[in-house]
């Protein structure tokens, strides 16, 4: 959430690298300008983006305004500004356009005394498909379901409740296809099938757009990235290039080691790093080249008789990360 | 209207939860355990005054408030809601669906009540009376109760207290003090239908016939139109 006034917000740039796709008409879903607030506060602000077929991850730390985006492309809120198109219709007070559009909420709830079948089945019938005893049966096996699918939903772990709810999703068979959150609560396994799924809907021709706070589970599945920080859309396109700013951007190291002014003196000669000093009986190291300081400090080291004893990155939260991306 | 059966089906499913069903039973059983020990004491017959004070006033209005606030509200509230709110629904019929089924489970836990403790209370004259008028006026002013009250839920999601104060406050304090507040009533439209019906209904001269059924089809009318509206424009705000 921000400050109306953006008195407190960052200045905003999207990345040269990776310029954020600009709406086309063939676009299953455009976000065109798109501003949310409730009273004074902002939850998204001026955000503008078209997504066609493949998988898009919603990336942003926790309050950052995803969940309100995907609300607002879902068409349960209404925008404040601009305006969301789904099939190049307004999706906000037009239920028509359900039949386009699957959603994944993040809330867990879904009507306990409802068998997972029953639940698929539910949702197959009020969508209006022509079978829904085969739509149901078919969305319950794609999501792997099928041993459970006679249980009451209110037995069912967190895992696969999240599994029914895609199931839920798939009834229909969307077009656009919505999560919010997909992986929590996921086991690894269960997690891997998630992604598997999300890629080979995406690879028939289906756009998928998932949310996300954690970096590592948008880099597996997504081929593009939506970066949202404090309601602003910070970074959008290629995930590879938005990945290289991340992790090319200036890290902090604190080292420990059994002379540190003398490994100081001779990091400083190696390319990678840009400065060093030593602060509280440790050694700070500002580095613009991630992966070439974690290769030469080893050997470094090695080289001038030096023992390490503490390595750590200062500055490795997503928080420092999405800021620095909305700084550039 | 295929889509008003699953809504229906679910709908009941959930609000046939063991705590809310054990706490409706404990309502409209107690005019038939008044009725049973006046019958074994032996005490004068007086259907009219019990019905009209027990029924009418209380347990009617409270299990159409109980059963009305909970038939979408209580979807809103646990975010099972959106599942009907994402489907290519015109929200009129998630509505009707919802007040069919508020509407039913009212006058099924309602009526026999009525008749039970009734024919158990018997009246001075013929019991039948008492008991087929106030069955017909609860049928549709405990409607009236439970479509206002489900269009409250949609609104507000303090549509309990909101509904008891109403109950409580307005038709039982208010309208025994200030005559206008009469027209806004549904418990003096239910009573006046009553009397319509024949039924000696206790008290105050009771509204005439005609504005009792003007009343209380406004009400049912007003909150179909005023519930799709609102849900129509009903927004499910995300977690951030």
């Amino acid at each position: 959430m921000t400050d109306p006034s953006g008195a407190n917000t960052p200045p905003i740039g999207v990345p040269q690298a990776a310029p954020p796709p600009t709406p086309r008409p063939t676009a299953a879903l455009e976000v065109d300008h798109v501003s949310r607030w409730y009273g004074n506060v902002v939850a998204v602000n001026d955000i503008s983006f078209a997504l066609g077929a493949g998988v898009t991850g919603l990336l942003g730390p926790n309050g950052a305004g995803k969940s309100t985006l995907l609300h607002l492309m879902a068409g349960l809120l209404a925008p404040s500004a601009g305006r969301v198109l789904v099939g190049g219709e307004s999706a906000w007070r037009r239920p028509a356009m359900y039949r386009q559009i699957g959603l994944v909420p993040e809330r867990e709830a879904v009507h306990p005394y409802l068998t997972g079948l029953g639940f698929a089945r539910f949702n197959a019938r009020l969508q209006g498909v022509p079978d829904p005893d085969a739509a149901a049966a078919r969305a319950i096996a794609a999501v792997d379901l099928t041993e459970a699918a006679e249980r009451p939903i209110g037995t069912y772990s967190k895992g696969m409740r999240q599994r029914a709810k895609l199931a839920g999703a798939l009834v229909h068979d969307p077009r656009v296809l919505l999560l919010d959150e997909p992986f929590n609560g996921l086991d690894p396994r269960q997690r891997l099938h998630m992604m598997a799924l999300l890629r080979s809907m995406a690879a028939e021709g289906r756009t998928i757009l998932f949310s996300s706070h954690i970096l590592e589970e948008v880099e597996r599945v997504a081929d593009s990235v939506l970066v949202v920080y404090a309601g602003r859309l910070a970074a959008a396109g290629d995930f590879r290039s938005i990945r290289r700013l991340m992790t090319d951007r200036p890290h902090t190291f604190t080292v420990v080691s059994s002379d540190d002014r003398r490994l100081g003196s001779a990091l400083l000669a190696d390319p990678s790093v840009f400065g060093a000093e030593l602060v509280g009986g440790r050694l700070a190291i500002r580095t613009a080249d991630y992966d070439g300081f974690t290769r030469a400090l080893p050997q470094v080291a090695r080289a001038n008789a030096v023992t390490l004893f503490e390595v750590a990155p200062t500055d490795d939260s997503l928080e420092s990360v999405f800021s620095y991306l909305v700084r550039r | 209207m295929s889509v008003v059966a699953p809504i229906v089906d679910v709908t009941l499913r959930g609000l046939l939860s063991r705590r809310r069903m054990i706490l409706l039973i404990l309502l409209v059983g107690l005019p038939v355990l008044i009725g049973l020990l006046v019958r074994v004491s032996g005490g004068r017959p007086d259907a009219d005054r019990v019905l009209d004070t027990l029924v009418v006033r209380t347990v009617m209005p409270l299990v159409a408030l109980i059963i009305g606030t909970a038939a979408i509200g209580s979807e809103i509230e646990d975010g099972t809601a959106v599942y009907l709110m994402i489907k290519p629904i015109a929200r009129w019929k998630i509505v009707l669906a919802k007040m069919l089924v508020a509407v039913g489970l009212t006058a099924v836990l309602v009526i026999p009540s009525i008749v039970i403790a009734g024919l158990l209370l018997g009246s001075g004259n013929d019991p039948t009376t008492a008991v087929v008028g106030y069955s017909v006026a609860c049928l549709v002013g405990g409607s009236a109760y439970a479509a206002a009250f489900l269009t409250l839920s949609i609104f507000t999601s303090r549509a309990l207290l909101v509904g008891l104060g109403y109950v409580l406050i307005w038709e039982g304090v208010l309208s025994g003090i200030l005559e206008g507040t009469k027209f806004l009533s549904i418990r003096q439209a239910t009573l006046g239908l009553a009397s319509a019906l024949g039924v000696d209904v206790p008290g105050s001269t009771p509204l005439a016939p005609g504005v009792c059924v003007l009343v209380l089809g406004v009400v049912l009318v007003g909150a179909f139109l005023l519930g799709t509206w609102k849900l129509a424009r009903f927004e499910i705000r995300g977690g951030d």
